[in-house]
């Protein structure tokens, strides 16, 4: 994708005398840098609409007073730069210079470190874009561009998305300098890449494709290249875009691309031999590949002892358990096999159930739904009110829900363990395919009881050993197995313990040397 | 797209070894306790289940050898090259009916079991129709992803059954056990036969072995993948005599399900188990009916390779489906079953020999690819 198709397009129209520009008037300018700084300056003015924000300042230089004029966007530049290391030290400079003028100036004058030339108007109204400020000598072909990139934006905080006990406290923000900077603070290797891709047609976002060379499966960055280059799209609002894009399949419920705020989860992967992309103007960066086995881990795991961070994988196993099946194995027990539930249980179940009109499967669909939008208006209500839902989840669906006889007590408890079970799976995108699955087994129990439920069981696991994550299947490393991975799957071994990478990524690095065949 | 060696196609030696136990495992483990018991004295029939194991173990390892020796060859190439083409083709045809069978069969044999243990008022159909969609999508991915299915859910199998069979021990009555090796020669020689027929679909690996890229260590590991199901097999037979006596044992219907019945969870938690255990086994029942569809499909497709494999798959499952539907009763079934393990046992013993005859009068012929 070349850069300023779109400039190139309209010029192309205005050339061939269509006026019919898709945006707007663009007519009245060349593309051309000329040595006339009037129309120099008109031609950037035309070329962007004249808008409010763009400051064109115009000054002269030396004794002789050369003509000259800086052109940037106000909002995204630092104007303390600007006024400071450009224009002060401009106005204040007294020489005169022979030859080449613009060459001194750039030599002498600016005192900023990153200046490049141009002379042509689609690379100089692109770096102004970008916050960069152009600056004009009358009778010179050759702009300067020079990088003032700054303005407001928000600073590193504490992500909120994945908050841990202990670990690191940084996170990314919407500035990819920030967070490429942020992971190179990680990672001091040489090795490190960030291979610049640029994304949207129109809005020219950066993408960086990161890797560590000499670890990574150099196949991975080139598949991983191959769908980026593929992308073709006018903006995207968040590497949402990207993961969606070049997933292996839209068709599946499982995220195949994980995303992440925190930069230590980056780094990790990184050193563990994935790839990350990190895109400018969203926190999230993505991981690939994504494998069934790392869904439910956390970067707490590593900051805590192996034996409690065993323990807590256990537990999230055990949740995640909940969040799939626990309806739905109440349905197949209550309505097909109560024979199954101790006989005082089956007792107490029956007479709490004694006013509900409907059956255990109505009654959980009922509730899970119900759920689904409490937990929907949740997220979507402003802080302040916040707690109405806490009453309105608690007092309106559970009590009275409960008193009203339109579901029994014990339902209420299985809805309720399986809302907090699904909470404590790590990702948010895991949990949704969780909670969509959910459905699945509770329409399979109402139908066909434990058996719907081993069955829709089955069909996942089936869809799940065709899934890829960037060509790398998902099951892994359960299936194929790579039994050294399982270190570090269920359970966590000791630290020590963890000296390789995982086999599955068939890295580079002789650190995680393989021998087993194919 | 596969990018990463491992993701394509080709499987390694430890994906037979793990589809071979997975293939073993099917209804057989529920109702071989019984024609045993019929047959042999008191736990004598543990020697039955060695001996038709070792002869399975040694079959197994027999074809994987044989198989191992075209790497990279499909059945049809390397037996055309042996047997000559159309004897070649029928072998294929035969094989792939054999799958048809067994599919069907276990097909029977779950909606069967289901009805009696899950729910007594849900159609049949509806049971059998299920599980066979299920193992149609299965088939209709990737052949791998069988392989990787079976990873999956023997670590499953193996340990629910071991817990079964831990939670069994309270139950043991020694004196069930005793006396030892009383059985007549006729008795063990019947056994022999019974159990042997348990073991089944050893015939996968004339076709599936093609699938592994270096083969050279595959005969072994699919020996060994055998043995772990002879000894599943001993252990759950000598627990059932143990727990249940020999006389009880010969006239229960599902000895394994009733094994699951009379077990309690320490904590009453849940109570009659038989049904959770019934569901983790529909896990292997799936895994075994999945390949031997997945064979009968790979078969068909070697002699017709223009066929799109999906068409196959809906030609064959209504057929699959009719034959499921024709034994009415359960000792029609059980007659069904027996079919399909001789025919199994037959085909697969006799395409052995013949083409290791003939593979030693011919000699191996250069790998095709």
């Amino acid at each position: 994708m070349t850069r300023g198709s779109i400039f190139n397009r309209l010029k192309g129209k205005k050339q061939g005398n269509t006026s019919q520009s898709p945006v707007g008037k663009h007519t009245g300018f060349t593309n051309q840098i000329t040595k006339n700084l009037d129309d120099n300056l008109m031609n950037v003015k035309q070329m962007m609409g004249d808008p409010g924000d763009l400051v064109v300042r115009e000054l002269t230089i030396g004794g002789a007073g050369t003509r000259a004029a800086i052109i940037y966007i106000s909002g995204i530049t630092d104007e303390d730069l600007i006024n400071n290391n450009i224009l002060k030290t401009i106005q204040l400079n007294k020489k005169e210079f022979e030859s080449n003028q613009l060459d001194e100036i750039h030599k002498k004058v600016i005192a900023i470190t990153d200046v490049q030339k141009s002379n042509n108007l689609d690379d100089v109204s692109f770096g102004i874009l970008n916050g960069n400020t152009a600056f004009y000598l009358d009778g010179q072909e050759t702009v300067l561009l020079i990088g003032t990139t700054g303005g407001e934006s928000r600073s590193i905080e504490q992500p909120d998305s994945e908050t841990l006990i202990r670990g690191p406290r940084d996170g990314f923000v919407e500035s990819i300098e920030t967070n490429i900077a942020l992971v190179r603070r990680d990672i001091k290797d040489p090795n490190l890449r960030f291979k610049q891709h640029e994304v949207g047609k129109r809005s020219k976002q950066k993408l960086v494709l990161c890797y560590v060379e000499g670890i990574v499966n150099p196949e991975l960055v080139n598949e991983v290249s191959r769908r980026l280059e593929s992308i073709d799209i006018d903006y995207i609002s968040d590497s949402a875009y990207v993961e969606q894009w070049i997933e292996d399949s839209f068709l599946s419920p499982f995220p195949q691309i994980l995303n992440t705020e925190r930069p230590d989860k980056i780094s990790s992967d990184l050193i563990q031999g994935k790839v990350a992309i990190i895109v400018d103007g969203t926190p999230f960066a993505l991981v690939a590949p994504l494998s069934i086995g790392d869904s439910l881990h956390t970067m707490e795991d590593y900051n805590q002892r192996w034996f409690s961070a065993t323990l807590l994988r256990l537990l999230r196993y055990l949740s995640a358990f909940f969040a799939l099946f626990l309806p739905g194995l109440y349905i197949a027990l209550v309505s097909y096999h109560p024979g199954m539930i101790p006989s005082t249980l089956t007792y107490s179940i029956a007479a709490t159930r004694e006013g509900v009109p409907f059956p255990a499967a109505v009654e959980a669909m009922l509730m899970a739904i119900t759920f689904e939008i409490l937990h929907e208006a949740g997220i979507r209500l402003p802080k302040v009110i916040g707690q109405t839902i806490g009453i309105v989840g608690g007092l309106v669906i559970g009590e009275a829900a409960v008193s009203a006889g339109i579901v029994s007590p014990i339902m209420v408890i299985v809805t309720a363990l399986t809302a907090i079970a699904t909470f404590s799976v790590p990702s948010y995108s895991v949990a949704i395919a969780f909670r969509t699955l959910r459905f699945g087994f509770i329409i399979a129990a109402a139908f066909l009881g434990l058996y719907g439920i081993v069955i829709v069981y089955i069909m996942i696991n089936i869809h799940i050993v065709n899934l890829k994550s960037m060509g790398i299947p998902y099951s892994t490393p359960f299936a194929p197995t790579f039994t050294n991975d399982w270190k570090d799957l269920v359970l966590r071994a000791p630290i020590t313990k963890l000296t390789k990478r995982p086999s599955y990524l068939k890295t580079m690095d002789s650190q995680s040397k393989d021998n087993k065949p194919g | 797209m596969s990018t990463f060696k491992y993701g394509d196609e080709k499987i390694t030696d430890r994906d037979i070894m793990v589809a071979i136990p997975s293939m073993a495992i099917a209804i057989g483990i529920i109702v071989f306790p019984r024609y045993l018991a019929e047959k042999t004295t008191a736990s004598d029939g543990w020697v039955a289940v060695i001996l038709g194991g070792t002869l399975a173990v040694l079959i197994t390892w027999a074809v994987a050898k044989l198989a191992a020796n075209f790497p990279n060859q499909s059945f049809l190439s390397y037996s055309s090259y042996l047997v000559s083409k159309p004897v070649a083709v029928v072998m294929t045809l035969l094989f792939s009916f054999q799958g048809i069978l067994l599919t069907a069969f276990e097909l029977a044999a779950i909606s069967d079991i289901s009805h009696q243990y899950l729910f007594d008022r849900t159609p049949i159909e509806m049971v059998s129709l299920t599980f066979l969609l299920v193992v149609v999508y299965a088939v209709s991915g990737s052949r791998a992803g069988l392989f990787r299915l079976n990873m999956m859910f023997l670590p499953i199998i193996l340990i629910t059954t071991g817990l079964l069979v831990f939670l069994s021990i309270g139950y043991i009555e020694k004196d069930n056990l005793l006396p030892v090796f009383k059985t007549d020669f006729r008795g063990y020689a019947q056994g022999t036969l019974d159990s042997a027929l348990s073991y089944t679909g050893i015939g996968i690996l004339f076709f599936y072995i093609s699938l592994v890229r270096h083969p050279k260590k595959t005969s072994g590991m699919a020996a060994f993948g055998m043995s772990w199901a002879v000894i599943l097999y001993t252990i759950i037979y000598l627990t059932c005599i143990a727990v249940f006596g020999e006389q009880s044992t010969a006239n229960i219907r599902f000895p394994l399900i009733e094994l699951a019945k009379s077990v309690e969870v320490p904590g009453g938690f849940l109570e009659r188990l038989e049904s959770v255990f019934f569901v983790i086994w529909i896990m292997a029942i799936f895994n075994t009916t999945a390949m031997a569809f997945d064979v009968a499909v790979m078969a068909i497709n070697s002699v017709f390779p223009k066929v799109k494999k999906l068409n196959i798959i809906f030609t064959l499952s209504p057929i699959v489906f009719f034959i499921s539907m024709i034994p009415q009763k359960y000792m029609e079934i059980g007659k069904l079953g027996d079919w399909v393990g001789y025919y199994g046992w037959g085909m697969t013993g006799t395409t052995a020999i013949v083409l290791w005859v003939m593979y030693k009068v011919k000699g191996a012929k250069q790998s095709g690819k």
